[in-house]
């Protein structure tokens, strides 16, 4: 049983997802930029981890009520929509901003930072579900932090940003996770009965991100029969991966 | 733990009148595109819809399996997509639907497809006839879509609309084939129920990566597509979990 007590290792956990946005910088210590194909794949892996981590959140909120699971899921995708919708069509500007100036640099900072918000909602209520839903989760919703971290870091350090500053400026975009993980797990704890709708709030969210983001940016620049191996097997060992730990 | 043997029920006619159905649902599909009835957006649309409708399936596929034995779920699902990828790898990706494929790799692709759907829907019916049901439901609307596809290729090699329905027909006998023996091998090695479900989830997944979703995106857009598939999923994630309702 999870207790308040555990409310630091929530906040542990929330935390190493942000962390490991960071790791994104790494790969440009040794290149100027990545390959598309490089990127379609980090996307393709993070798709399949999501997925796999999704299906873990939907069987978990079955458990206890399908239906309330269902539109849990429901509102996770309406909150996607809704925070799309307020950002406006700025999102599909982030291929141009190579070059750009420091406002619109910011202005993908905002975006990523926006949307973790999600991330560490799915986090929070994965608590709730057990240690190992959580691990399984924070794992998933790391590994998918990387690619961001790595796109960010690609802007950055086109406008001769340091190494360091990439990093730095991947993690920031990521602290609504640890931020927003703690608040969901105690609401759920306190409000046992919304676990179920809490647990199909991230499913649902993340089920979209993988649609509305990861899939179709891995398609454009890699054959899809590879993005379905990649994704395929990465869900597949994720779902292994939460039954045996 | 195994799924145990009593769940297993022979059901060999519902099984014949499932997937000879959703071959039919193939035939309709082909006419309609040698027909030139459906619009690029339209089969993109009904394209996300069964996309939704396999990832709702797929779901409920591995949460079955996943009950009985999770080694055996994930090598069964692992093992379908690596030979679908090889089969893939034969056929190329020339016979994805938006790039218009050769008659002849678009059935060579499809005929590679029915067979995973064969195998879903004789592990599906293994656990009961409501969750065939629901399976072979979204395989026909997906059939539809998949097959009007193969109509407008063949039309564009001057075949007419009727030659088309009866040529994705025959592409799709393997999917009857596979069915059955997916059951019968399942009622006499009940061993083996875990394997086919898996390997049922993780056809469908690499199917719905590798053919509809790209092809869906293509001719619709990123947004709509994702609120499509995701809602489309949601549904038959909660029927199915409905459908298989007596499964630990």
């Amino acid at each position: 049983v999870i207790v308040d007590g555990d409310v630091p290792r929530v906040f542990g956990y929330a935390l190493l997802t942000a962390l490991a946005t960071g790791l994104g910088a790494l790969p440009f210590a040794f290149v100027r930029d990545l390959s598309p194909r490089a990127m379609a794949t980090a996307n393709a892996i993070a798709a399949g981890l999501m997925l796999g981590a999704s299906i873990g959140l939907l069987e978990e909120g079955e458990r206890v009520s399908a239906g309330a699971t269902f539109v849990g899921a429901l509102l996770g995708v309406g909150f996607v929509l809704l925070t799309q919708h307020l950002l406006g069509g700025r999102e599909p500007e982030f291929g141009a901003l190579r070059g750009a100036d420091a406002r619109r640099v910011l202005l993908v900072l905002v975006v990523m930072t926006v949307h973790s918000f999600a991330e560490g909602v799915a986090v929070g209520v994965s608590f709730g579900g057990g240690g190992a839903l959580a691990a399984a989760i924070t794992v998933a919703i790391a590994v998918h932090n990387i690619p961001e971290g790595v796109a960010i870091s690609a802007v950055l350090r086109a406008q001769g940003a340091s190494l360091v500053a990439c990093a730095g400026w991947s993690i920031l975009s990521s602290l609504p996770q640890p931020l927003m993980a703690v608040p969901a797990f105690l609401f759920v704890q306190r409000f046992s009965a919304l676990l179920p709708y809490g647990l199909g709030f991230a499913a649902g969210a993340m089920v979209f991100l993988v649609l509305e983001e990861l899939l179709p940016e891995a398609y454009a620049h890699e054959r899809a029969t590879r993005i379905a191996l990649v994704t395929g097997l990465t869900a597949t060992a994720m779902l292994l991966f939460q039954r045996t730990i | 733990m195994l799924l145990p043997a009593a769940m297993i029920t022979p059901r060999p006619l519902d099984l014949l009148l499932l997937s000879g159905a959703a071959v039919a649902a193939a035939g309709l599909g082909a006419a309609l595109g040698a027909g030139r009835r459906l619009t690029p957006a339209l089969v993109g649309w009904a394209g996300a819809s069964a996309a939704g409708l396999m990832l709702g399936v797929a779901y409920a596929l591995v949460s079955a399996s996943l009950a009985g034995s999770p080694f055996a779920s994930a090598g069964g699902a692992a093992l379908a997509v690596l030979l679908l990828h090889a089969a893939h790898a034969g056929t190329g990706d020339a016979a994805r639907a938006t790039t218009a494929p050769s008659a002849r790799a678009a059935v060579r692709a499809s005929a590679i497809h029915s067979a995973a759907e064969g195998l879903a829907v004789g592990a599906a019916v293994a656990l009961g006839p409501a969750f065939g049901i629901v399976l072979a439901l979204t395989l026909i609307v997906h059939n539809v879509s998949e097959a009007a596809v193969l109509g407008a290729a063949l039309r564009d090699e001057g075949r007419s609309p009727s030659a088309a329905a009866v040529a994705a027909a025959l592409a799709r006998a393997g999917q009857v084939v596979l069915a059955v023996a997916t059951l019968a091998v399942v009622v006499a090695q009940p061993a083996a129920l875990p394997w086919a479900l898996g390997a049922g989830f993780g056809g469908l997944l690499y199917l719905l990566f590798a053919e509809l979703l790209p092809d869906s995106y293509q001719a619709v857009g990123r947004t709509g597509i994702a609120l499509v598939v995701s809602l489309a999923a949601g549904i038959v994630a909660l029927l199915g979990g409905g459908a298989r309702g007596g499964m630990p």
